[in-house]
């Protein structure tokens, strides 16, 4: 089914067809009798309303090349049995899922949330596992008398072997590959050719049988055509997670984390909206893509309808070692990091900073507010002494304070605790748009009869409050 | 033989897990960070601030030395690399001085969350991430917004501390330890308006570093709490 569903703008009754035969029908299609093999004229006639498309082998094998990234996630040793099989080693894995059945179900369920149909297989050799799934056995037989047993009840037709030796084993009378096996090995080679009793050997895992692993790509781009134009955002989360799933498996698969994505969104006007993806520290967890994702989209104003999604990754770098504890401190939720980078998507540019620190005496421009990066350099403690008292909070601009009898008021009278500090700093800046300017301020500790301590400064404008000592 | 079950000692009764006497402070096995005064600790809960529930910190007015009272703590958690995070704070903070104070300043965060404060808040403590959040909610938060973020606190291992008005004091708050700071003369005074246990008899005073020199005039008879309360004072900015 996979040349059909890798379909975009797919309707049911739908098929598939190649120089004037059907190829593949969906399952209304073949309700109505359309069976492959028929020609053209025939399908229609039987099912009226039938939408017909050409095969295109290209689309089948990228949408065989995106479920194997996806399976990266399960298991690195993914490999392709064109046209439409995907054949995972997962003996490797088995005790990270915790069993087989774990395994199948997480496979299942990846499918599913691909929008694929699947019918599959579990058996110890690749060749058995193949034509199982093909013959749409759907169950584990993880122990090999239990494949064997499976497989000698499956028909000659299941390998898919040639017409011509199909033929000829039903001309012999043998209906199953059970009744295959108990003939005569040599006197068979000689009547149907060596491939049909080798296979059989490899499926009964009497020889080895190889298999050529996919290679999961240098760098990753996937796209999906959507079924129909989207022209809500968040209607797009459904689509995007696909993408993400198959990105996840391929950072997986390549032990890789992303720092940066982008999510191309192709309009039919075939314009396009760039929607770049930044984490603060690099990721390589779905749930989290798709949450920063649900953001992203709960802001955006489509410019238009949308026709096709594709998902780059930008900057990828490698994901170092970590050593896990012996004894499982299951961390709950997500991490300060991926919960700052929600964030700052919601509250916009700016909100979500780390103080940092500036070289500089006046003391507006002594705080840097940066935005929030995994490696943040730590600060020197040594700049960090100050002879005089700092206050832990300035107010956002000074706040001019009344004088009465030369004494600055603030809630009442001010007392002077402190020998003025004078700060004298910041010619370069002068008259420049949006820069403190050249300052020349005479800084106090102060207190007013409230007990509240204040940072005041003199200037020859007067007296200022600037800052709290909280 | 001896079918009549000795008679408990009043002590051993006394000294089961599941025996509470009134007059004691609740025993939770909560977590808490130590607050750095030990007068302070010995009326906390669980001997310290807690972490993990909702802490409402409430002030009338500013700068008489409430943010030194939590520095000591901030400090621990900030030195065993936990991030803190300051949500929506009034004023601007001053880089230098928390540097000095001993903070890790590359993981303070502040967050201006505007009228997303409560929000903002919850996703904090759901991220599991961080070790101290320090929020200044707008005054017209509501309970059910106070009550998501006490249930969000819970089970993390969180110090969360909300500062609010000392005019929201006799209204109902489901935060499990509130606490009211005023100004003494050089001192912090410090009452517990509600904890879990017995409530706190008297209010404490506390002793927190000041900058510049108290010239001796200042030391005279000490503001009484009642009387700093009803003094009117216009907000700072």
């Amino acid at each position: 089914m996979l040349a059909l569903e890798a379909l975009p703008l797919r309707q049911s009754p739908s098929a598939l067809v190649s120089r004037g035969r059907v190829l593949l029908c969906d399952a209304q299609a073949s309700g109505a009798g359309v069976k492959s093999g028929q020609k053209l004229s025939t399908a229609l006639g039987l099912q009226p309303g039938l939408t017909v498309f050409e095969w295109d082998d290209a689309r089948e094998l990228e949408a065989l090349t995106s479920l194997a990234c996806w399976a990266g996630c399960l298991t690195p040793s993914v490999s392709l049995l064109l046209p439409a099989t995907l054949l995972l080693e997962i003996s490797g894995c088995l005790r990270l899922f915790g069993g087989a059945e774990a395994i199948v179900q997480a496979a299942l369920a990846g499918c599913s949330a691909q929008s694929y149909s699947t019918s599959w297989a579990l058996a110890p050799t690749p060749l058995a596992a193949h034509w199982l799934a093909r013959a749409g056995s759907n169950a584990i037989h993880d122990e090999l008398p239990a494949m064997e047993e499976a497989l000698a009840s499956l028909s000659c037709a299941a390998p898919g072997w040639s017409a011509e030796i199909q033929n000829r084993l039903e001309a012999f009378g043998v209906k199953s590959l059970g009744d295959l096996r108990k003939l005569p090995t040599a006197g068979l080679r000689r009547r149907i050719g060596n491939e049909p009793l080798d296979d059989l050997a490899r499926a009964w895992g009497e020889l080895p049988h190889p298999q050529k692993a996919f290679v999961f790509p240098e760098s990753f781009e996937r796209k999906i055509e959507l079924p129909s134009r989207v022209e809500h955002a968040e209607a797009l989360v459904f689509v995007a997670q696909r993408l993400f799933a198959m990105l996840a498996g391929w950072l997986h698969a390549r032990q890789l984390l992303v720092r940066t994505c982008t999510l191309r969104l192709r309009h039919d006007d075939d314009s396009s909206h760039d929607l770049i993806l930044r984490f603060s520290e690099p990721a390589a967890d779905e749930a989290r893509f798709v949450r920063l994702l649900r953001e992203h989209l709960g802001r955006l104003q489509l410019a238009g309808p949308v026709e096709v999604l594709s998902l780059i990754a930008d900057e990828v770098l490698g994901k170092p070692g970590a050593s896990a504890h012996l004894f499982d401190q299951a961390a709950t939720g997500e991490g300060a990091l991926a919960c700052l980078e929600r964030l700052q998507v919601r509250l916009g540019d700016g909100a979500v900073q780390i103080l940092g620190k500036n070289p500089d005496y006046r003391p507006e421009c002594a705080t840097k507010l940066q935005a929030v990066a995994e490696k943040i350099p730590a600060f020197k403690a040594s700049t960090a002494t100050f002879k005089a008292a700092r206050p832990l909070w300035l107010l956002p601009s000074p706040q001019a304070l009344g004088e009465r009898g030369g004494k600055p008021h603030w809630h009442g009278p001010l007392q002077l605790l402190s020998r003025a500090e004078r700060l004298e700093s910041g010619w370069w800046d002068e008259g420049e748009a949006a820069a403190t300017g050249d300052i020349r301020r005479d800084y106090f500790v102060a207190r007013n009869p409230q007990g509240q301590w204040a940072w005041v400064f003199r200037d020859a404008q007067g007296w200022y409050l600037h800052g709290l000592f909280a | 033989m001896s079918a009549v079950a000795r008679p408990l000692a009043l002590a051993e009764v006394l000294a089961r897990g599941d025996i509470w006497r009134g007059d004691t402070l609740a025993s939770l096995p909560e977590t808490a960070i130590s607050s750095g005064h030990a007068a302070l600790d010995a009326e906390l809960p669980g001997g310290g601030w807690p972490q993990g529930n909702l802490t409402e910190i409430l002030v009338d007015r500013n700068g008489f030395g409430e943010m030194h009272l939590l520095l000591p703590a901030l400090i621990q958690l900030s030195a065993a690399g936990g991030w803190l995070a300051l949500v929506a704070p009034p004023w601007l903070p001053y880089a230098p001085a928390w540097a000095a104070a001993g903070l890790a300043l590359e993981r303070l965060v502040i967050i201006q969350a505007g009228k997303d404060t409560a929000w903002c808040c919850e996703q904090l403590l759901a991220s599991g991430g961080f070790a101290g959040v320090l929020a200044w909610p707008a005054a017209s938060i509501e309970a059910p917004a106070l009550r998501r973020l006490q249930v969000a606190a819970e089970g993390r291992s969180t110090f969360v501390c909300l500062w609010r008005s000392a005019s929201v004091a006799m209204t109902p708050s489901p935060a499990p330890l509130r606490v009211e700071l005023a100004a003494g003369d050089g001192v912090l005074r410090v009452r517990i308006l509600k904890r879990r246990g017995r409530p706190a008899a008297r209010a404490l005073d506390l002793s927190i570093h000041r900058p510049g020199r108290l010239p001796r005039a200042l030391a005279g008879p000490s503001l009484s709490l009642a009387g700093a309360r009803s003094a009117t004072s216009a907000p700072v900015t």
